[in-house]
């Protein structure tokens, strides 16, 4: 029979779980440097010694109650799933609160080893941790690692079969002050035999804790408990002078800090003195800003740059292939298919789309593992608030700009539904990569690239309008922002080059078989002579309302399946990458306008039913097209007006 | 004498003394954010050492337990600390 054994992740955020995770399985758990950006458990596989091992990385916590979506996620596959170790990944540098968890770990009385990850990090910090005194302490193995260049990793597998062959021992869990634990071994008599699917202590410190969830189950069969826990958490508190949850949560911390400060020693360092510099700079009241305005401004005209630059390159290597095509084809129907169908769509992907891609996510990955996004949320977070979130909602939006999915979901970060909704709703305006191919490709490219800068301008403008609305119409107090800083690091190149070309092969994945899909339909509809019938049907918006020409219409409609698609399309239909000489600027900019906000892509709209339902994932959808078809028009008119292409 | 954290300036240590959240002025965010804060490590006794804050009524970074914390104002001034000079 196949042995199988399942193995969790946990631990607070931004330790390197996900790290780990992508170590053993091979798999492409998102990674980078600011808490959070798990939400949702992934599962892996390895065999290794003739077992398969079953990994899953959660969502980071801080503790194992059920205020955030996070916690919630981590808790109930901890507690109802039940694997058969959890390996509790530890910021080694930051020891203290990891220790906090572990202990809350350890009352949970599961199989439980420790990574004790990040070690370079500490050591860089002047920590050195006695990890083997650390293991006699709390009676569980213990295994540093480090985890970016894959060292300990091993072990930590050795260890997980050593567990399972061996069984784990049973840590002793930890001590409150006497006026505490005769309360919880009191509450563990009056608890005893209700069947709960718990640990008998954990049951009794939960309910003086007033964890909803449990409270819940234990009304349920043993209500009478509740009423001592009741009793009992005003009595403790009358003894401390703070409310019940608040002293054990004191009591626990205390623990962890001296068990912390008696396996560490702290040696005097010699100061980072440039990584302090970097953050005093990046967080300062005005250089802050300034800073901000200007990495944004060079990642826009590096990546314009350099997409513009491989875009050229790649397209006089790639057109010099077409007299050797069409010689082979020859010429009529196959050939009109085939090259005007698949190869130039083909074509226009690898050179509109791809060179402005890759640039964009190798900045976007190398700021994001170097610690900068979360300054960046710290300084934005008095300007969130005026739109009822706080400044974490910044990142998602952030990485918006990669793509609105990770972005999408990603706004699970914030605490509430409510901001949740206003988040992602904001996050689906947010110009994608795709998006951006077609107003660098299109605008950038031919009309200057300050009008492609404007555009995005005018976006931030209408993402700031929109929210001010979403905050009218839903309103409520903005949860203020509780974010841990993490540390500035120089960004690991092997990570940020992985994640760019993961992202680049799900794109080609993805895109390639819609686009030629997509290619061949157009193709046949233009020679059935149907999409001369559709175009003319949607000619009133189009042509009346917009002043695009006709067949830009279809376009718009295939372009709901991903947004590239319109300009590689366009190019493909009209047989040639000489965009001006069928479009107006003005044409290409109130174009690229709309494209820019019309509903997303059907993989974002999937994400938003995932996320907040179908009716608020349509309103939203059906918003953004009537917004913007109406802009569109409008900002057709006024330039008209202006005259300012002339 | 007991002060707000957002009072404290750049560099200057605080011991909490109590977090008024979940009651009193700071009722609207209910038990979450206190426990989610007890949770960070912010329960009466800990020392906290301001880093800096944000201009324009924004978050203060704060030194707590051997790492950096980003609080927005509207919490930190409910948290109050004894200043240690
Ligand atoms: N120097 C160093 N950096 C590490 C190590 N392990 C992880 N990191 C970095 O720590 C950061 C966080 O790693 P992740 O794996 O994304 O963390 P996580 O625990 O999954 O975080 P969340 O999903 O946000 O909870 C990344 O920037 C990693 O490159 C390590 O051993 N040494
Ligand atoms: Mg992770």
């Amino acid at each position: 029979m196949e042995k199988r054994i399942r193995v969790a992740l946990a631990g607070n955020a931004n330790v390197g779980k996900s790290v780990i995770f992508n170590q053993l399985t091979g798999l492409h758990q998102h990674i980078g440097n600011w808490p959070g950006k798990t939400v949702e458990k992934a599962e892996g596989e390895l065999h290794f010694k003739g077992y398969t091992i079953e990994i899953i990385d959660l969502p980071g916590i801080y503790s194992l109650s059920t205020f955030s979506l996070e916690e919630l996620i981590s808790r109930e596959y901890i507690i109802n799933e039940r694997p058969d170790v959890v390996i509790n990944v530890v910021d080694a540098s930051v020891l203290e609160r990891n220790l906090f968890f572990t202990l809350q770990l350890m009352e949970l009385e599961i199989p439980l080893i420790i990574a004790l990850n990040q070690v370079d990090v500490a050591e860089r910090k002047g920590i050195k941790i006695d990890y083997r005194r650390l293991e006699e302490i709390l009676g569980v193995p213990t295994v540093p690692t480090i985890a970016i260049r894959g060292k300990g990793i091993h072990e930590l597998l050795f260890k997980v079969i050593e567990g399972f062959e061996k069984g784990f021992r049973k840590p002793a869990p930890i001590k409150y002050g006497s006026e505490i634990e005769t309360r919880i071994k009191m509450l563990e008599e009056a608890l005893r035999g209700a069947g709960l699917r718990y640990p008998l202590r954990w049951a009794a410190i939960k309910i003086l804790e007033g964890d909803e969830e449990v409270i819940k189950e234990v009304r349920r069969v043993r209500p009478e408990a509740l009423t001592l826990a009741e009793k009992m958490a005003k009595e403790i508190e009358e003894i401390h002078g703070h409310p019940c949850p608040t002293v054990i949560t004191s009591e626990r911390y205390e623990v962890a800090g001296k068990i912390a400060r008696e396996v560490q020693r702290i040696l005097p360092t010699i100061k980072l003195p440039l990584s302090d510099k970097i953050d005093y700079l990046t967080t300062h009241k005005v250089y802050g800003y300034i800073i901000m305005a200007i990495t944004i401004l060079v990642t826009f005209y590096a990546v314009f740059g350099l997409g513009n630059f491989l875009s050229e390159v790649l397209t006089n290597v790639l057109y010099g292939y077409e007299t050797i095509f069409v010689g082979i084809l020859g010429s009529g129907l196959l050939r009109d298919l085939i090259w005007g169908g698949v190869i130039e769509g083909v074509i226009a992907t690898i050179t509109i789309a791809l060179p402005y891609i890759v640039p964009f996510y190798l900045i976007l990955y190398a700021l994001e593992d170097s610690g900068y996004l979360a300054r960046i949320a710290f300084l934005m977070d008095a300007f969130m608030h005026k739109i009822g979130l706080h400044g974490k909602a910044f990142i998602p939006l952030i990485l918006g700009y990669g793509c609105n999915v990770p972005a999408c979901l990603g706004c699970r970060i914030m605490e509430t539904e409510r901001e949740r909704l206003i988040a992602g709703f904001l996050s689906t305006l947010i110009p994608c990569a795709a998006r951006s191919v077609v107003i660098l490709g299109l605008v950038g490219k031919y009309l200057g690239v300050e009008w492609a800068l404007y555009l995005y301008v005018v976006d931030l403008a209408i993402v700031f309008i929109f929210g001010r609305i979403a905050f009218k119409v839903l309103p409520g107090e903005a949860m203020a922002l509780i974010m841990e800083m993490p540390d500035y690091k120089t960004p690991h190149l092997k990570t940020v080059i992985k994640q760019t070309l993961f992202r680049l092969e799900e794109f080609l994945k993805i895109a390639f078989p819609v686009i030629v899909i997509s290619g061949l339909i157009i193709k046949a509809m233009d020679l059935l002579n149907v999409l001369y019938i559709v175009s003319k049907i949607m000619s009133p918006v189009t042509v009346v309302w917009l002043g695009l020409p006709e067949i830009l219409g279809v376009l718009l409609i295939l372009g709901v399946l991903r947004k590239e698609l319109t300009l590689i399309l366009l190019a493909t239909l009209l047989g040639s990458q000489n965009l001006h000489e069928h479009l107006t600027p003005l044409q290409m900019l109130t174009f690229s306008l709309i494209v820019m906000l019309y509903v997303p892509c059907v993989a974002t709209i999937a994400t938003c039913i995932k996320e907040f339902g179908w009716k608020k994932a349509m309103l939203i959808a059906v918003i953004e097209v009537f917004f913007a078809i109406l802009l569109g028009g409008l900002f057709y008119r006024a330039l008209m007006a202006l005259e300012i292409f002339r | 004498m007991e002060i707000p954290l957002t009072e404290l300036k750049e560099g200057e240590t605080g011991v909490i003394t109590r977090i008024e959240i979940g009651f009193g002025r700071g009722w609207r965010w209910g038990r979450g954010i206190r426990k989610r804060l007890a949770d960070m490590g912010l329960t009466p006794g800990t020392k906290v050492t301001i880093i800096r804050s944000a201009p324009l009524n924004g978050p203060i970074e704060a030194h707590v337990r051997g790492y950096k914390l980003a609080i927005g104002r509207d919490i930190a001034e409910r948290i109050f600390v004894e200043v240690q000079r």
